[in-house]
């Protein structure tokens, strides 16, 4: 059964050979009827494969956008649509991250991708790409209308995305899970008063445990309780018992993902700032033009005398 | 966090691996130089969804903390490549790919 899905591979592969972009007439609306085919079939060996452990119908509609975009983005004979489309394969990975229960990452990425990176993409298609008058597609020009070698490119690809869903698929036995789970929680819990006594005090303060004014000034996560100064100055602290739901609700996902990113790998966020600022230096360096700006000072000159 | 099993991370398996394949396809033919960068990108898409996947899988945040640095990286290559892009634009006044096969040696 699992060679079903090398037949959805082959029918898909028709269709994208078809779809990428070619000098000479090719039936697009066959490849794309095709492309639309394979990604059915493959949809419905998952359907079929998942049986009553399915995840969201969620799932199959970001991973639907996600693919049909990509396929667009590599078919696309004008850059700047490529570069839109790209967006929307963005969002839908986005899309998927909040159903991981990523938040922070979902956001990240539609920050830094679809807000920074692609901006500056597009940028850099309207410096370098020649105007055209029309819409014309023939008017497109050749490196744009034509695919290098595209037959190859295809096979080998799908080729090697059959394989690895196969090996996915037909795994026997579930994969380990030598990891110690949740460890951002585990490095909360072992380092008392870590979180802020600040947040713990309106958390409490709005589930009636605590009096107006009462300070939290010590937590003590382990045993899930938090030491109370009272309003006046000089009376004895009380000890209050944290519920369960709030001791929870304290660490989010960005928290978790914050601590796991300065606790365990200080060393590469070092790397990565320095990396970046090689990024940066270097692209100034490579993309430098002297500017010749005599004809600008001249025609400035002009306006101002007259 | 509650884990996902291994069905649901399967799914998630093959949009990745499916992503990494188009854009790899996409790198192969495209002749535009911009296109092809594009198609690097989302070649690390596909990669991200996979490392959040694995991260959910085993409820451990080492995978997420990973993202990060694919951002990291996939920002420094943008800008390092499309400097280039535009250098050599200049040059030779064309994007196509083709143009630079004389490079050898």
């Amino acid at each position: 059964m699992v060679y079903a899905i090398y037949l959805a591979m082959l029918i898909g592969a028709a269709g994208l050979y078809l779809m990428l972009p070619s000098p000479r007439r090719r039936p697009v609306v066959l490849g794309v009827l095709l492309g639309l085919g394979g990604l059915a079939g493959l949809m419905i060996y998952l359907l079929d494969w998942a049986g009553e452990h399915r995840p969201t119908i969620y799932y199959y509609a970001f991973t639907v956008i996600a693919i049909a975009s990509a396929v667009r983005v590599i078919t696309h004979k004008r850059p700047v649509y490529s570069a839109l489309y790209f967006i929307l394969v963005v969002l839908a990975v986005a899309g998927q991250f909040l159903l991981l229960e990523a938040e922070f990452m979902a956001f990240a990425m539609v920050i830094i991708y679809a807000g920074a990176i692609l901006v500056t993409y597009v940028f850099v298609i309207m410096l370098a790409t020649l105007p055209r008058s029309s819409h014309d597609e023939e008017e497109a020009p050749l490196y744009d209308r034509a695919a290098r070698q595209p037959l190859g490119a295809v096979l080998m690809g799908f080729a090697l995305l059959a394989v690895v869903l196969h090996v996915i698929f037909a795994a026997p036995g579930e994969i380990e899970r030598p990891y110690p789970a949740e460890q951002g929680l585990a490095v909360v819990q072992s380092v008392p008063g870590r979180l802020s006594e600040k947040k713990l005090t309106t958390l409490l303060r709005s589930a009636g445990l605590i009096e107006k004014g009462e300070k939290v000034v010590a937590v003590d996560l382990k045993a899930g309780s938090a030491t109370v100064q009272p309003v006046e100055d000089g009376q004895p602290t009380r000890t209050v018992t944290i519920p369960e739901q709030l001791a929870g609700a304290q660490v989010g996902n960005m928290d978790r993902v914050g601590l796991n990113l300065f606790e365990s790998h200080t060393l590469g966020i070092e790397l990565a700032g320095v990396i970046l600022l090689l990024a940066m230096v270097g692209a100034i360096v490579i993309a430098r033009i002297v500017v010749k700006d005599e004809g600008a000072e001249e025609e400035g000159t002009k306006a101002i005398s007259a | 966090m509650e884990t996902i099993d291994a069905i649901t991370l399967n799914h998630y398996l093959l949009t990745g691996a499916a992503l990494f394949t188009l854009g790899m396809i996409g790198f192969v033919a495209r002749r535009n130089l911009i296109v092809i960068f594009l198609c690097t990108e989302m070649m690390f898409q596909g990669i991200v969804l996979t490392l959040v996947a694995f991260s959910r899988y085993h409820g451990n945040f080492d995978g997420q903390a990973f993202v990060i640095f694919v951002l990291t990286i996939a920002a420094a290559e943008a800008a390092l490549a499309l400097g280039l892009v535009v250098y050599l634009y200049r040059r030779k006044n064309t994007l196509d790919a083709e143009a630079w096969s004389d490079m050898k040696g």
